[in-house]
């Protein structure tokens, strides 16, 4: 059966990365919902954050995968209960009337939008939040004339405070698996037998 | 003997190479590569120059003395060679290849190291840094290529990282899982010199990378257990026996426990096919026993190898009723194909020498009586058939017989793709480990002539033997120039039906007898081994067969015989494609 994965990886700062990972994906024709890459707060380490639709059978095998590629640190798999996530995105909004402007207005305010930007012909609202959160808002917005909207990729970070400081000890300078680590790695605690 | 092959056996003796004099000196880019290949103990390089790799062919001017290179006719010739290389010298093999074309030429034969595990380590020249993705001449993105088909690869801009990533790649290929990997370096950055003198240093540890890992205690423990309790227990050999250098402990465990042991196809002469628990070889061609009876084991213990579909067939009906203790040094192994009782992530040699203590001393005469019965009936269907010549044909499977026979079974086997090598495979005898060569996860046709010069320049005291289809010949025919002008004394058996044989056979098979193209109209390859002046003959009777190959063998040069078989022979057993063992057939 198919569910909803949030995959965070965290790998070495190098280029060519983003291919080899991306690869473990295309090669199986699995669709990437979305992917967002940055630097971490630990210099020279990124963090993908992917977003995948998977077979709950096979997805075990896939991050074994993306284990394998020299420059990965770390992965984990995780399902929407398992990860605090959010997405950004922009609407760019014609705002012709002060009446138009006002209800755009009231609208991202209902909705914990922010005004990011305010000019006499138009307004570019900020709204951060669950996917189904922008969509509600972008639905409100649109007959008010949205005439540029854009969205982030999910970003999300790992509830489980044990289980992260454990397996991120291979970021750090001098961490590295013990043997008995190494075992245990295969997925969250799920292990494999 | 040639001077290329007292070259190799001179430098396979230095087993530590001194730092070299140029350590801490400025050296340019294209030095330092060359400097580094030393450093790691290299001593054969298999390559090809041109525009792009041009400042490093400079450079191994001046070192020639040190490092012997091989020049291919081809670079897919190179990659093979130097998995020959690789398997038969115990360390990576090397080569060299210009940007565009050269780097395109390498990527089959990466592929066949990736499926197969073979260390290799490839450099390539690129087009300087300014014109990276201009479509420059000769120009390709190979790093892009060879990402899915690599262990690791690295495109290199700057000289001073080079000894650095040198180091990384000779590390990653040859530790863990085996595997190719690919330099790339920009002209411009062979050209200038280092900013910091040349320093080497050989890596013991990358960040994130953990190429192995000791047993856990409890799954010893736990397989032992299942061991001890097995009533039919089966053990299958991998590669990966090979690749660790498990076969004494293999033996041991296997005495010990009197497991019957089947091979997979890059498993055999891991294990001594004369031995009483030798049970034959799995998969699709594999022997009728090891397969049927594989649904029979209550506990399969499978050493160094990866369930791979050749072998399982069918998974939804493979081996349901055994429990599987799996023990392979990648953990992305475990569980992809079958799911096992005991997932053991190590090294094959670690993991049984932790179990030979623990297991039982144990007999299992009536398990053993049902594979004899099997081969008894394997035999008088296909075996023995396969042994007859009769008067109008020479059979794939007599030429191998006798040919191991001559040979005692101590030759190293470099077999092509296709029937000549399930052939081979089935009927070599292995009385000596590490005696069989093979392209077997990519069935890449064209690896053996190429493959069977670089494993004669990794074991020069070895009889190495090619065995190739006349149509796995044509692919790589040209590398007979590489022979004869190194001078490596590489016996080749052409098996030569006229036909794409396995392809044919399908085509009966499945294809209501449909031959599709799979007919050659083949060249005189003798006369084309005399035009590069390899000495030949064509045997085309059967009792031309036995000096045949006695002159073959005798050979103290390289030497081609063309063997003339059976023109639409088949080979069985065979399981079909999709599927099960169970369903393997004899006829």
């Amino acid at each position: 059966m198919k569910r909803r994965y949030t995959i965070i990886v965290f790998t070495e700062n190098n280029f060519g990365l983003l291919n080899r990972i991306t690869i473990i994906f295309s090669r199986r024709r699995i669709n990437i919902e979305s992917l967002t890459v940055s630097e971490t707060e630990r210099k020279g380490i990124s963090r993908f954050t992917i977003v995948i639709d998977y077979d709950e059978s096979k997805i075990r095998k896939l991050i074994q995968q993306i284990r394998k590629i020299i420059g990965v640190l770390v992965v984990f798999e995780n399902e929407d209960d398992q990860v605090f996530f959010g997405q950004i995105a922009y609407f760019k909004v014609i705002t012709s009337s002060f009446e138009q402007r006002e209800k755009v207005m009231e609208i991202a305010h209902r909705h914990q939008a922010k005004i990011a930007f305010s000019s006499e012909d138009y307004i570019v609202i900020e709204k951060s939040g669950k996917e189904e959160d922008i969509s509600t808002t972008l639905h409100l917005l649109e007959p008010h004339g949205v005439v540029e909207y854009c969205k982030s990729g999910r970003i999300a970070i790992v509830k489980d405070q044990h289980r992260f400081s454990k397996y991120a000890k291979n970021m750090d300078p001098e961490g590295w698996y013990s043997d008995e680590e190494f075992h245990e790695l295969p997925l969250n605690g799920k292990h494999l037998l | 003997m040639s001077i290329a092959t007292e070259n190799a056996q001179q430098l396979a003796v230095q087993a530590i190479k001194p730092k070299h004099e140029k350590t801490n000196t400025i050296v340019n880019g294209s030095e330092a590569v060359i400097l580094s290949l030393i450093e790691e103990g290299v001593d054969t390089i298999f390559g090809y120059p041109g525009g792009a790799i041009m400042p490093i062919y400079d450079a191994l001017f001046h070192y020639r003395h040190a490092l012997n290179h091989i020049l291919v006719r081809h670079e897919q010739g190179a990659t093979h060679a130097a998995e020959g290389y690789a398997q038969m010298a115990g360390k990576p093999g090397v080569c060299f290849a210009t940007s565009g074309p050269g780097a395109t030429n390498l990527i089959t034969g990466i592929a066949d190291a990736m499926l197969d595990s073979v260390p290799i380590v490839c450099i390539t020249g690129q087009v300087a840094e300014k014109f990276l993705g201009t479509d420059a001449f000769q120009e390709t993105d190979v790093m892009s290529l060879a990402m899915p088909i690599t262990k690791w690869c690295y495109q290199v801009a700057d000289p001073d990282e080079i000894p650095l990533i040198i180091a990384k790649a000779f590390y990653i290929a040859r530790s863990g899982r085996p595997g190719p990997v690919l330099v790339d370096i920009t002209k411009d950055a062979q050209f200038a010199d280092m900013r910091k003198p040349f320093k080497y240093e050989k890596r013991r540890q990358i960040k994130g990378y953990k190429p192995a890992c000791k047993p856990r205690d409890k799954d010893i423990t736990k397989a032992a257990e299942l061991l001890n309790q097995a009533k039919r227990p089966f053990l299958f050999v991998g590669h990966g026996v090979l690749l660790s250098k498990a076969e004494k402990e293999l033996l041991e465990f296997v005495e010990k426990t009197d497991i019957p042991v089947a091979s997979t196809l890059l498993g055999l002469s891991a294990f001594p096919t004369d031995h009483p628990n030798y049970v034959g070889m799995l998969g699709m061609h594999g022997n009728y026993g090891p397969n049927k009876l594989t649904n029979k084991a209550d506990v399969i213990i499978a050493v160094g190898m990866r369930f791979d579909d050749r072998v399982t067939g069918n998974l939804d009906t493979y081996a349901k009723q055994a429990k599987i203790i799996h023990i392979d040094i990648d953990h992305a192994e475990m569980g992809k194909n079958v799911t096992p009782t005991v997932a053991m992530i190590a090294d094959a040699k670690e993991a049984l020498q932790d179990l030979i203590p623990v297991v039982n001393e144990n007999k299992h005469e009536s398990w053993h009586l049902e594979f004899k019965k099997l081969y008894d009936e394997e035999y008088s269907k296909v075996i023995e058939k396969d042994f007859i010549a009769n008067d109008e044909h020479i059979k794939m499977g007599e030429v191998i017989r006798r040919l191991s026979e001559k040979t005692n079974g101590e030759a190293v086997i470099v077999a092509d793709v296709g029937q000549h090598q399930m052939s081979a495979a089935r009927y070599s005898k292995f009385r000596k480990t590490d005696s069989w060569l093979t392209s077997g996860g990519l069935g890449t046709m064209g690896y053996a002539l190429p493959a069977s010069f670089g494993a004669k320049m990794g074991a020069p005291d070895r009889e190495v033997v090619a065995v190739i289809g006349d149509g796995c010949f044509q692919m790589t025919i040209q590398e007979l120039g590489t022979i004869a002008q190194s001078g490596l004394p590489v016996k080749i058996i052409i098996l030569n039906n006229n036909y794409l044989g396995m392809v044919r056979q399908w085509q009966q098979l499945f294809f209501d007898t449909r031959y599709s193209f799979v007919e050659l109209s083949n060249p005189d390859f003798i006369m084309i081994a005399k035009g590069f002046g390899i000495n030949g003959h064509k045997c085309m009777h059967a009792d031309d067969l036995d000096s045949s190959l006695d002159t073959l063998i005798n050979s103290k040069e390289a030497y081609l015989l063309e063997i003339v078989v059976e023109k639409e022979g088949n080979v069985f057993p065979m399981m079909p494609s999709g599927m099960g063992v169970d369903d393997i057939r004899l006829e």
